[in-house]
């Protein structure tokens, strides 16, 4: 007899898991880890090997100076001898170049010179001044203080004083370097830059090298709506930034 | 209705234990890759089979967090966790087929045992996805795959236990359910064991990315941001719009290594109008973000963050155009900071940080780091990024 309502307990199945199918599972387990375990183990040599013998790393760009189309070697040749010979390249305390050097260094025609800065037509400008003086103007001022600022990826700011013909030419080489340093001394009370004169190269040719044209009158200059003739326009200091890497 | 002899709960687990396996390798495989200390593409396609891809930032957002792997202190880049999803599945894959083999002769504990720790996959699933919602802000695909993975086989395993009315099933002694339970903890700890003990020692190749030629600025000056908790000199070459930038200033408050930073903030954009090492912008209008950076003055964290939090819509409005992106700037920070942004003054000052850049001659690439003077490797400010800091700058970890 049993207690009222209760069941026989049922006998179970055959007893245990079956057998092939637990080994059929562990085998599984142990095939599937190892496959893993290996194929951890193969991407990790393959990466130590990749990191202790190097392939060909591709190229990556590196920051510089700007370098612009009218850098040609011709150029850079004459703006490195500028750079050396006047003194801007290292700390010597030279400052400057007059138009003997210039006529020396530069190894070239007035022609080829002003050739050389004519790229250079929208990037830099004519700063213009009264007959005999070396005073900066509020224009002048102005397109210099423009010019400066748009400074972008160049290295060195060019300065180029001259005198136009009229006079004797010991004035006129005196009077360009006034003009040159005119121009210096305006950037430097703006730029508040303890390196700019590792970065602008005076030049001042008086009246006896690479007089400018009156071709230059087109040239943005600090006077637009004044009159310009060749004497006018070498009453002048042409100002750029270059854009090239020496 | 699922009866004793019914394979569905089996398959179903061993679907979900083999595609989780196939999805622990695709994420394991990348992590690995990267041990060489290279840029490579990386899986991330809910497709089992489709093929790494470049475009995968949310995949190597995850894989670069600080949430994928154990040990990130002592081992470059740490154990990934999905190793141990791979050692976890391979024992739930045997297990489900053993359950599949033996159907009604499954034993009664067998099937509450693989109830039991077969929705494990699916509570670490949970958790990782949350992490990943709140934290990384979104998800990666090869993630889900694991996640979906997890959630097939919890179905399976539980499904399992429909399955026990009816017929008397064979009985096994209580010791069994803690003799799998071991196996599993092994299966589970083997690959990544293996992993560990293989991976090559990184420490020679910390520090050998270059440095800076004249560490202080001769003209202008970087951006200062001070940590809360600040013992670290760093500075950091940044763009506002950039990703991976954006990426990296969240992974650096993510591991609490930012306020630990006192940190010099030279600007970079990489934008072709002030950038003239670009012959076309790869972020427009990050220029002008960037001197809105620069404006910040006392509020230039709150500037750079701002950016980073809102470069969908910059980037987009740098697209759009110069004054989209103004007014933006405008709205968010007032009129004030807008003039400064165009004032002659900032541009100069821009130029400055480029300059500084340039006359350094480091890579045209964003973001970099430079502890000292010496420059950090780009891979060791994403995966090794704390085993970097725990081996050149330790006390940030402190």
């Amino acid at each position: 007899m049993t207690a009222a309502g209760a069941q026989p307990t049922p006998p179970g199945p055959p007893g245990g898991m079956s057998a092939l199918a637990g080994w059929l599972g562990a085998s599984s387990v142990v095939g599937l880890l190892t496959l893993a375990t290996i194929s951890v183990r193969m991407w990790v040599s393959s990466a130590t090997d990749r990191l202790e013998h190097p392939g060909d790393k591709p190229k990556v760009a590196i920051a510089d100076q700007a370098e612009v189309a009218y850098c040609t070697p011709r150029f850079k040749e004459v703006l490195e001898r500028v750079l050396h010979s006047c003194g801007l390249a290292q700390d010597e305390t030279r400052r400057g170049c007059k138009p003997a050097d210039v006529k020396t260094f530069a190894s070239i025609s007035d022609s080829d010179f002003n050739e050389l800065f004519t790229p250079l037509k929208d990037r830099g400008a004519v700063i213009l001044f009264d007959e005999g003086m070396q005073d900066l103007d509020d224009g002048a001022k102005k397109l210099l203080e423009d010019k400066w600022f748009e400074r972008k990826g160049a290295r060195y700011f060019f300065v180029v004083a001259r005198a136009s013909k009229s006079g004797n030419q010991a004035k006129n080489n005196a009077l360009s370097h006034r003009r040159a340093n005119s121009v210096m001394y305006h950037l430097t009370s703006i730029a508040n830059d303890p390196e700019i004169d590792k970065k602008v190269g005076l030049l001042w040719l008086g009246n006896e090298f690479a007089q400018l044209s009156k071709d230059y009158c087109s040239w943005p200059t600090s006077r637009p709506n004044e009159k310009c003739d060749e004497e006018a326009i070498n009453r002048s200091a042409f100002v750029s930034w270059v854009d090239c890497r020496l | 209705m699922l009866g004793p002899s019914s394979r569905f709960h089996a398959t179903l687990a061993l679907v979900g234990s083999l595609l989780g396996l196939l999805f622990a390798s695709y994420s394991t495989m990348d992590y690995a890759e990267h041990l060489d200390r290279g840029l490579h593409d990386v899986h991330c396609s809910f497709i089992p089979g489709a093929p790494p891809t470049s475009e995968a930032e949310a995949c190597r957002a995850a894989m670069y967090s600080p949430y994928s792997a154990f040990f990130r202190e002592s081992m470059w880049g740490g154990v990934p966790i999905s190793l141990f999803a791979l050692g976890a599945f391979a024992f739930f894959g045997g297990f489900a087929l053993y359950l599949w083999l033996s159907r009604e002769r499954a034993p009664k504990l067998a099937l509450g045992f693989f109830a039991g720790v077969g929705i494990t996959p699916l509570l670490v699933s949970l958790v990782m996805l949350t992490i990943s919602i709140t934290k990384l802000g979104h998800l990666c695909k090869t993630c889900v795959g694991i996640y979906i993975s997890s959630l097939l086989l919890a179905a399976g395993a539980v499904a399992g236990l429909f399955t026990l009315k009816g017929e008397a099933r064979p009985r096994l002694a209580f010791f069994f359910p803690l003799g799998w339970l071991a196996v599993l903890g092994v299966t589970t700890l083997v690959p990544a064991v293996v992993y560990a003990s293989s991976v090559p020692d990184e420490r020679p190749y910390l520090g050998k990315c270059g440095a800076l030629k004249q560490p202080k600025m001769s003209v202008g000056s970087p951006l200062k941001i001070h940590g809360s908790r600040a013992i670290q000199p760093v500075m950091l070459f940044e763009d506002p719009l950039c990703p991976t930038c954006r990426a990296f200033h969240e992974r650096l408050l993510d591991e609490g290594v930012f306020e630990r930073l006192d940190v010099d903030l030279v600007m970079f954009p990489l934008d072709s109008e002030c950038n003239w090492m670009l012959d076309s912008a790869l972020h427009p209008g990050a220029c002008i973000v960037s001197k809105a950076v620069l404006c910040g003055a006392d509020r230039t964290r709150q500037v750079l963050e701002w950016a980073y939090d809102e470069q969908v819509y910059l980037t987009r409005a740098g697209k759009a155009g110069k004054d989209v992106l103004r007014a933006a700037i405008k709205q968010r920070w007032g009129d004030d900071l807008l003039k400064c942004v165009d004032d002659r003054k900032t541009d100069v000052l821009l130029n400055q940080h480029l300059h500084f850049a340039s006359d350094n001659g480091i890579p045209v690439s964003t973001p970099q780091m430079y502890l000292g003077s010496k420059r950090v490797c780009d891979e060791d400010t994403d995966m090794g990024l704390r085993f970097m800091l725990a081996n050149l700058a330790p006390e940030v970890l402190k």
